[in-house]
């Protein structure tokens, strides 16, 4: 069976792997033990002791806080219920002008801005953009991911959960 | 195990079994026990990699008979081996999409009684290039052989090519003027084109009397008969030597082993839930030559994805909530979204190579009927699906990646692809012949990041994954213009931690004609047609079209002076309008316009991707490096990324890390300053909600949407708190 060591999928998800060795994993079958020792390294790289349960994006995780699972910035700011849409709570920069799209596109043609707009998810502690949406003006902001946490951990990992205590 | 040798049923009644076996059993053909694999795992394994190779020679050997570039230079074709039931056992390399439409075009023939009428015997040689029986567009022409043993039928070769020249309204083989079936070109629907082995000289004389260019038809048509025939003699021999019996238990357990090992895939790499993603794609036509007013002549489509991968590993793409069909050439039909799945999942999820149609079963496509992905109206116009397609399976990606980062496979993890722009034309050659042909270097765009490096520049587009742009001296012997620049743009791919790949700009010179048509195709104009991820940027994909009619080119060479070989990087005044001059030309949306002449000057550019992770966390040294080689600019690195670069003594770029993090400081301080929370910007916009104070063409979407889809007028209305059919005024 494949198997890493925990220093070579902290290179990997670092980005800092070199690309031969890279590659290789690429190319070879899946390492089936990936996802605990990837969450170890998250766990490392973070400065904060809840568990994390689930990585959804670059910077942001769902963990086990207490009697609650909330989705968290890497800083640890706290972003709430996992089952609630994140961006909601987060802060938000809206580029629907000529000159604010032209800071991030100085060379290109442009959107038209009464047909898109581009929004910036934004930690309200750190300042990490965490998600970027292109859409459409009036368009509703999207809830990116819904995992099945309680059925991925008992159903594909084999180690259930323990039941959250009270209802968020 | 059931066990079914060669079946004594009619095929149309064999169909029917299989589909109802896998109803009853959930496995693939009722196959609940792969008992030949079980019995001998390497036999299994060798057989199956035999039938690869048959198909992975055959189309090796095929595309040396064609006579376009399309395939011989960018590998624009795809060869098959399937059940007398028409589902795929093995394929080539190539463009995947295929696989399952040819399924399709099969299935069809056999539901349509072609047994008894008109026939299906050795040597017989089926076409066709119908949306509605199987294919994406009118441009991928398929051919199928039965494979005959024993005087039974116990299997199909198939093969797809993609032609350059269809012979539609305008020139080309993604006919961009099409708006409805009747303008899009040659049709060939499940037609018995050729028996013994031969194709019929009375269909060849049809292509060579509809097509402007039937040489790559036509022998495209020779080679995949070739091809077809060489699987389908392989396959004989391999029967001789394993048994009829054999050959037909174990044909079919390759399939199921496929589907289970695509769900098993599946629940190895991902997270069951569900992802939600959108795109968006702006079609402008308003006065433009040749449009006929059937319809509004702008349009914004929106394109919301929902998959849910079950705790099965089943994965389920659902577009509730799209745009309806139009009279425009950017429709798709059930067997195109097949496609677009299947090419997409042999990349992200089956990159061993044995894969076939199992993999497609272990998936589901919920397409609305009335929406561009499903149109009940088979008249509609396909030939430009990919318009649509290459957005929509771009946030397929997005999705299938988010599954993979939070599993922990983030080398797997790949932003996706945007629209890969087509240009396509036709005329009088430089030869003085007429001619029609796409141009098929958009085979090589600029890729989506990855979640650990940047995206491939100038090499992706996903519906081949081999991708290959050709070679510049192919194009100008099949075209009357010559190369003045090939270069990559910069900035093109979209911005992050890890930046999308970027693409390339060509320009041309038009030379010795005095009629060319250029016509292009699958761009989006006002709307990126796709997302970053993870706080990447999406690439900038709206790009226009800037020519030169009757520019001084020729006086400027022959003085030696500089010419423009690229528009450069100021968006405000090109390259061509500082160099050239002659009747500048800007045009957004396609091009379509009067045919050009010798001493214009054109250029086109394709498209990056979209970016992965925050752009202040990305590497000042590779940034260096990406502006000493083109792909970001000066400009881009400070006022984008927060790089500050120096220069060093022989005047190349070098990072200044202290300054960069000063800079950044600053940057992030400005951000959060700007920022305001969600919840307030919400209460803000919803009042221009409630009032559909919004562009016409936005106003038009969100109704047409809402008028199909009962689920996104109520998601709309709850988000919003309003009541969104009473503001929209649907009825």
């Amino acid at each position: 069976m494949t198997s890493y060591s925990k220093e070579v999928i902290a290179d990997l998800v670092a980005g800092t792997l070199p690309w031969p060795q890279t590659r290789r994993v690429m190319s070879a079958y899946k390492d089936d033990d990936r996802f605990f020792k990837y969450v170890a390294v998250l766990q490392d790289r973070v400065g904060w002791k809840d568990p994390i349960l689930l990585p959804v994006s670059d910077h942001l995780f769902i963990c086990q806080s207490g009697d609650e699972r909330v989705t968290r910035c890497e800083c640890g700011h706290s972003f709430g219920d996992y089952r609630k849409n994140w961006k909601l709570n987060a802060s938000i920069i809206v580029r629907n002008t000529e000159e604010t799209l032209r800071e991030i596109y100085p060379n290109s043609d442009l959107p038209d801005p009464e047909w898109m707009e581009i929004r910036e998810f934004i930690c309200p502690q750190c300042g990490t953009m965490h998600e970027v949406e292109a859409a459409a003006p009036g368009y509703p902001i999207v809830h990116d991911f819904e995992p099945d946490l309680e059925g991925f951990y008992r159903d594909w990992l084999g180690k259930p959960l323990e039941p959250m205590n009270k209802e968020s | 195990m059931l066990d079914k040798p060669a079946s004594a049923l009619r095929i149309r009644e064999r169909l029917i079994e299989s589909e109802r076996l896998m109803e009853e059993t959930g496995c693939y053909d009722g196959i609940t026990e792969l008992s030949l694999r079980n019995q001998d795992p390497l036999k299994f394994e060798t057989l199956h990699t035999k039938l690869r190779a048959y198909c992975v020679s055959a189309r090796e050997m095929a595309r040396r008979i064609s006579a376009s570039p399309g395939v011989r230079e960018v590998g624009e074709m795809v060869v098959a081996i399937y059940t007398p039931e028409g589902d795929a056992i093995a394929l080539s390399n190539g463009i995947m999409v295929h696989v399952h439409t040819m399924s399709r075009f099969i299935k069809w023939m056999i539901r349509q009684g072609y047994e008894e009428n008109p026939g299906i015997v050795d040597g017989d040689i089926f076409a066709n290039n119908d949306a509605f029986i199987g294919t994406v567009q009118v441009p991928d022409v398929m051919d199928v052989v039965p494979i005959f043993h024993s005087g039974k039928l116990v299997g199909w070769a198939g093969a797809v090519c993609h032609e350059l020249e269809a012979g539609g309204i305008t020139p080309g083989g993604d006919v961009a003027l099409a708006q409805e079936r009747f303008t899009e070109g040659l049709f060939v629907c499940a037609e018995k084109v050729g028996q013994n082995d031969e194709l019929r000289r009375d269909y060849v004389i049809r292509c060579e009397r509809n097509l402007r260019m039937p040489i790559y038809w036509v022998l495209d048509e020779k080679a995949k008969v070739a091809s077809c025939i060489d699987m389908r003699e392989s396959v004989k021999a391999l029967i001789d030597e394993i048994g009829l019996d054999y050959w037909m238990k174990i044909s079919k357990e390759f399939i199921e082993e496929g589907r289970r090992a695509q769900l098993a895939r599946t629940r190895q790499l991902t997270v069951p839930g569900i992802y939600r993603g959108h795109t968006f794609y702006g079609h402008v036509t308003a006065g433009k030559p040749g449009y006929q007013p059937l319809g509004d002549p702008d349009w914004l489509y929106n394109m919301p994805i929902e998959m849910e991968i079950t705790s099965g590993g089943k994965i389920i793409m659902d577009f509730e909530g799209t745009q309806p069909w139009g009279y425009h050439s950017m429709n798709c039909t059930p067997a195109g979204m097949d496609g677009g799945m299947f090419v997409t999942l042999t990349q992200h999820m089956n990159f061993e190579g044995l894969v076939n149609d199992g993999a497609w079963m272990a998936t589901e496509l919920k397409l609305p009927h009335g929406t561009w992905t499903n149109p009940d109206n088979e008249m509609v116009a396909t030939a430009t699906s990919w318009a649509l397609l290459l957005p929509a399976y771009g946030v397929f990606q997005r999705l299938l990646s988010r599954s993979f980062i939070a599993r922990g496979f983030v080398e797997e993890a790949f932003v996706g692809q945007v629209n890969s722009p087509m240009i396509e034309m036709g005329g009088t050659s430089q030869y003085g012949s007429l001619f029609g042909m796409a141009h098929f270097e958009c085979a090589a765009a600029g890729s989506g990041a990855l979640a650990i490096k940047d995206g491939l520049d100038t090499a992706y587009v996903g519906w081949n994954p081999e991708s290959d742009m050709g070679n510049i001296e192919i194009w100008e012997q099949n075209m009357p213009m010559v190369y003045i620049g090939r270069s990559i743009v910069p900035n093109s791919g979209g911005a992050g931690k890890y930046r999308g790949g970027c693409s390339f700009l060509s320009t041309w010179l038009v030379s010795k004609t005095d009629h060319l048509r250029l016509v292009t195709s699958e761009h989006s104009s006002r709307v990126f047609d796709n997302g970053g991820m993870c706080g990447g940027y999406p690439a900038p994909t709206c790009q226009k079209h800037r020519a030169v009619r009757g520019s001084n080119i020729f006086e400027l060479a022959e003085k030696g002076a500089p010419l423009a070989h690229h528009t450069g990087t100021n968006p405000h005044r090109s390259e061509l309008e500082v160099r050239l001059q002659g009747e500048h030309v800007t045009m957004e949306g396609p091009y379509i316009t009067a045919p050009h002449k010798t001493g214009d000057v054109f250029t086109h550019s394709y498209n990056g991707g979209g970016g992965y992770g925050d752009v202040l966390e990305r590497d000042p040294i590779k940034t260096a490096s990406d502006v000493e080689n083109g792909y970001l600019t000066r400009e881009a690195a400070e006022g984008i990324f927060g790089i500050m670069l120096d220069e060093d003594a022989d005047g190349y770029p070098v990072a200044n890390i202290e300054a960069t993090k000063r800079h950044r400081a600053e940057m992030r301080a400005k951000r959060l300053a700007q920022a305001r929370p969600v919840s307030e910007w919400i209460a803000k916009e919803r009042g221009r909600v409630e009032k559909a104070d919004f562009a016409p063409e936005v106003k038009k979407m969100y109704a047409s949407a809402m008028k199909l889809s009962p689920r996104f007028t109520k998601d709309f209305s709850t988000f919003w708190n309003v009541d969104a059919k009473s503001a929209f005024g649907v009825e």
